[in-house]
């Protein structure tokens, strides 16, 4: 068995919501916003359920689930204000969930659907946005925390009183852009809050190969910024955490790194097999630290959740995926031509020329016949 | 084909087995081969290009690095300069982009800037190119990157028999190597490799077949497509393997055209600027008394690589290959 950093996981951490539900302290949240998040949860759950069967199917081709980990996105998504910023990677859907973002375009992205298509096809209205705003996933690994702290100082230069939040994995805190991002936030004192998901694994490499400090948390030492550690799997300790860095650097305080420690339950994605790398008793230590579970015996125990309510809110959740799922299927299949948009503001011979073979190849013709550069 | 390369047994391969296998002879060989990387380890490699090594060769042959291209490519190159063969694996073309620092700066710097003092023994793998559906960033065909960058060599091969020998030849030499391996067919076809050590030429194109009509110039993933497209057109195709970028086998591409009188490149990375451009200009410089027709590129476009749903439509294809091959022949002055 590969050794593991988290050796005693349960010690080194805040924690509000006990894994039986308990609380120790008072709620942070009223229980309408207990219940919104517990709702975002089951909806991630079954969207990700959804996915994973669409995968199998050959409807989407690779997929990677926030299954275990969804009190971090959303304990950190709730403490956000409506007008805030938000820089998420691959694995905080929930996070855009939990404001509204729309499932079907989601699910179009998984489908492969050129950006352009996604926005003819699935138009959002502008009162349909989410209030906090979401840059586009960001697929290549830290590139989205130095964006997020350049965002977090154009507030700062222009008086404002947002927040930038960004996500990023214990693995990914590795690259030089981590780092430099870091430094930034230091030294421009800007209102941003980095989260990292320690889920102890980057596909098959241990959090342990990462790093040899003692917590992910302690990166921000270098950088002169405060940084906190939470349990991962407890939405209320996320939210709480994440409610403190918010408002630091909403009044001017400047930067917080937040390490919320968690476990990738999931393979990686669905091209990985986790049985290769680690032992089966991590999931069985961390299923019963279940995030979705916990708050449901918490909101049980205080008569905000019965079998009923429970019962309403997975079907509402089916019934929210199949719609989205149905609506991403509708939409036609691209135009290849798509390909050509949003690149540059004005038209170039190259582009339109390029255009031209293309829809000549499309129709069966020979798209090299323009040997003087007039078209074809 | 075996017999090109070595005498005895051979065995039955893809190409991603041949790179594995390459690998685990070359650390036999040689104790100062070490590879480096993330997910090397246990799984080897999110391709399972290096699996097996990890355990027999153990942790400090096979080195599990945090996720960090610019860390792996910059810790290669200080073990090189110590006279470690270092063998790094960037996990897709895609993510190079961190590590640009270090290649620039030291990688393909170092050998010319210390009056040739310092060797730059490394070879980086990176596994390149589309037509596997996958996110964003996984599919780059930018090779030109490289080949526009002195002081490294440029290798890519397109069946598991040139992957042995041009791995093998890599890891002994004392340049830097950038060696691309194209994923999409790591795993589409199998070949009778030969079991013996043997490497080839890291400065000579291989001819896939000789023809007396028309030349077309690729490499890669882009080799079996010219292949079909001479079997479906009306003309006698020469196809060169380029397999090594950078240097250019140049003379090879000038006998080539010189005989045809006639030239496609096809490639699967961006036009503009791609290794097309350098090709087509060569070409021009030094065979154009020999040039019957214009020289076309069939390529993918100058757009970034797409969503899979659009993919098929950007990636060059048989068709593509000899609609290209079609106008040049058909061309008269
Ligand atoms: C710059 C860059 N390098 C490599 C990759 C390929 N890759 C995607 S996810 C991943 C592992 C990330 O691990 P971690 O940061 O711990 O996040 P997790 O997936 O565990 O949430 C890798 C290596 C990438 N997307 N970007």
């Amino acid at each position: 068995m590969a050794k593991w950093t988290e050796s005693r996981p349960d010690e080194d951490f805040s924690r509000v919501l006990a894994p039986d539900g308990t609380l120790s302290g008072e709620a942070p949240v009223d229980e309408a916003t207990a219940l919104r998040m517990y709702e975002t949860m089951k909806l991630s759950r079954r969207y990700d359920e959804k996915m994973l069967s669409l995968q199998r199917r050959g409807e989407i081709s690779i997929l990677s689930r926030s299954w275990g980990e969804e009190a971090i996105p959303v304990g950190s998504a709730a403490a956000l204000e409506a007008g805030d910023w938000c820089f998420p990677t691959y694995r905080q859907t929930p996070s855009k969930l939990y404001w509204g973002g729309p499932l079907d375009r989601a699910v179009a992205g998984l489908m492969g659907h050129e950006p352009e298509t996604i926005e003819e096809h699935l138009p959002l209205d502008e009162a349909d946005e989410p209030a906090v705003n979401f840059s586009p996933i960001y697929i290549p690994l830290a590139a989205n925390v130095t964006n997020a702290v350049g965002s977090a100082m154009a507030d700062k230069f222009e008086d404002g009183n947002t927040v930038t939040l960004s996500y990023i994995g214990d693995g990914s805190t590795s690259q030089g852009d981590f780092y430099e991002a870091l430094n930034f936030a230091g030294v421009f004192d800007a209102p941003a809050v980095t989260i990292c998901h320690n889920n102890q694994w980057a596909i098959s490499v241990p959090s342990h190969r990462q790093t040899a400090a003692d917590t992910f948390a302690q990166k921000a030492e270098a950088a002169g910024m405060p940084h906190e550690r939470v349990d991962g799997n407890d939405v209320f300790a996320v939210y709480a955490a994440t409610q403190r860095a918010v408002e630091r650097a909403r009044s001017g305080e400047g930067p917080t790194l937040l390490e919320c420690v968690t476990y990738r339950v999931d393979d990686h994605n669905t091209a990985d097999d986790a049985g290769a790398y680690r032992d089966e008793s991590e999931q069985e230590f961390w299923a019963e630290r279940d995030p979705v579970d916990r708050l449901e015996a918490y909101l049980r125990s205080e008569d905000a959740l019965d079998d009923e309510a429970i019962e309403a809110i997975e079907a509402d959740a089916d019934e929210r995926v199949e719609e989205a799922v149905d609506r991403a299927r509708d939409v036609p299949e691209d135009d290849p031509e798509r390909i050509f948009d949003n690149h540059l503001q004005s038209e170039s011979w190259n582009e339109r020329h390029q255009r031209e073979e293309l829809r000549a190849e499309q129709r069966g013709e020979n798209p090299f016949t323009d040997f003087t550069g007039d078209g074809l | 084909m075996s017999a090109d390369y070595a005498d005895g047994e051979t065995s039955e391969v893809n190409l991603v087995t041949a790179v594995r296998d390459t690998l685990a002879q070359e650390m036999r060989r040689d104790e100062n081969v070490r590879l480096l990387g993330y997910d090397m380890g246990p799984i080897g490699g999110v391709f399972r290009a290096t699996e097996d090594l990890y355990e027999e060769f153990g942790e400090d042959r096979v080195i599990d690095t945090p996720l960090s291209e610019n860390g792996i490519l910059g810790a290669a190159a200080g073990m090189a300069m110590r006279g470690q063969r270092v063998v790094p694996e960037i996990q897709f073309l895609g993510f190079f982009y961190p590590a640009f620092g270090q290649f620039m700066y030291t990688i393909s710097k170092m050998h010319e800037r210390s009056g040739g003092a310092f060797e730059m023994p490394l070879t980086v793998r990176i596994p390149y190119g589309g037509g596997i559906k996958s996110s964003e960033y996984h599919s780059e065909s930018t090779e030109s990157f490289f080949v526009h960058t002195p002081g490294v060599r440029v290798v890519c091969p397109s069946t598991p028999a040139e992957t042995k020998g041009l791995l093998a030849a890599s890891i002994r030499s004392d340049d830097p190597v950038m060696f691309l391996e194209p994923k999409a067919v790591y795993r589409t076809g199998t070949q009778e490799v030969p079991e013996a050590e043997y490497t080839l030429p890291l400065d000579e194109s291989r001819t896939v077949r000789e023809g007396s009509d028309v030349t077309v110039l690729t490499w890669g993933a882009m080799v079996r497509h010219a292949e079909t497209a001479a079997d479906q057109v009306d003309a006698d195709v020469e196809i060169l393997d380029l397999r090594t970028l950078s240097p250019l086998p140049v003379d090879a591409v000038l006998d080539s055209v010189k005989k045809t009188g006639r030239c496609v490149v096809f490639h699967e990375a961006r036009r503009t600027l791609g290794l097309g451009a350098e090709l087509s200009a060569l070409v021009n410089e030094y065979a154009i008394d020999h040039l019957k027709a214009p020289i076309k590129r069939a390529t993918g476009y100058d757009v970034h690589f797409p969503s899979h749903q659009t993919e098929e439509a950007y990636l060059p294809d048989e068709q593509r290959a000899a609609h290209a091959i079609e106008a040049v022949t058909s061309y008269e002055y």
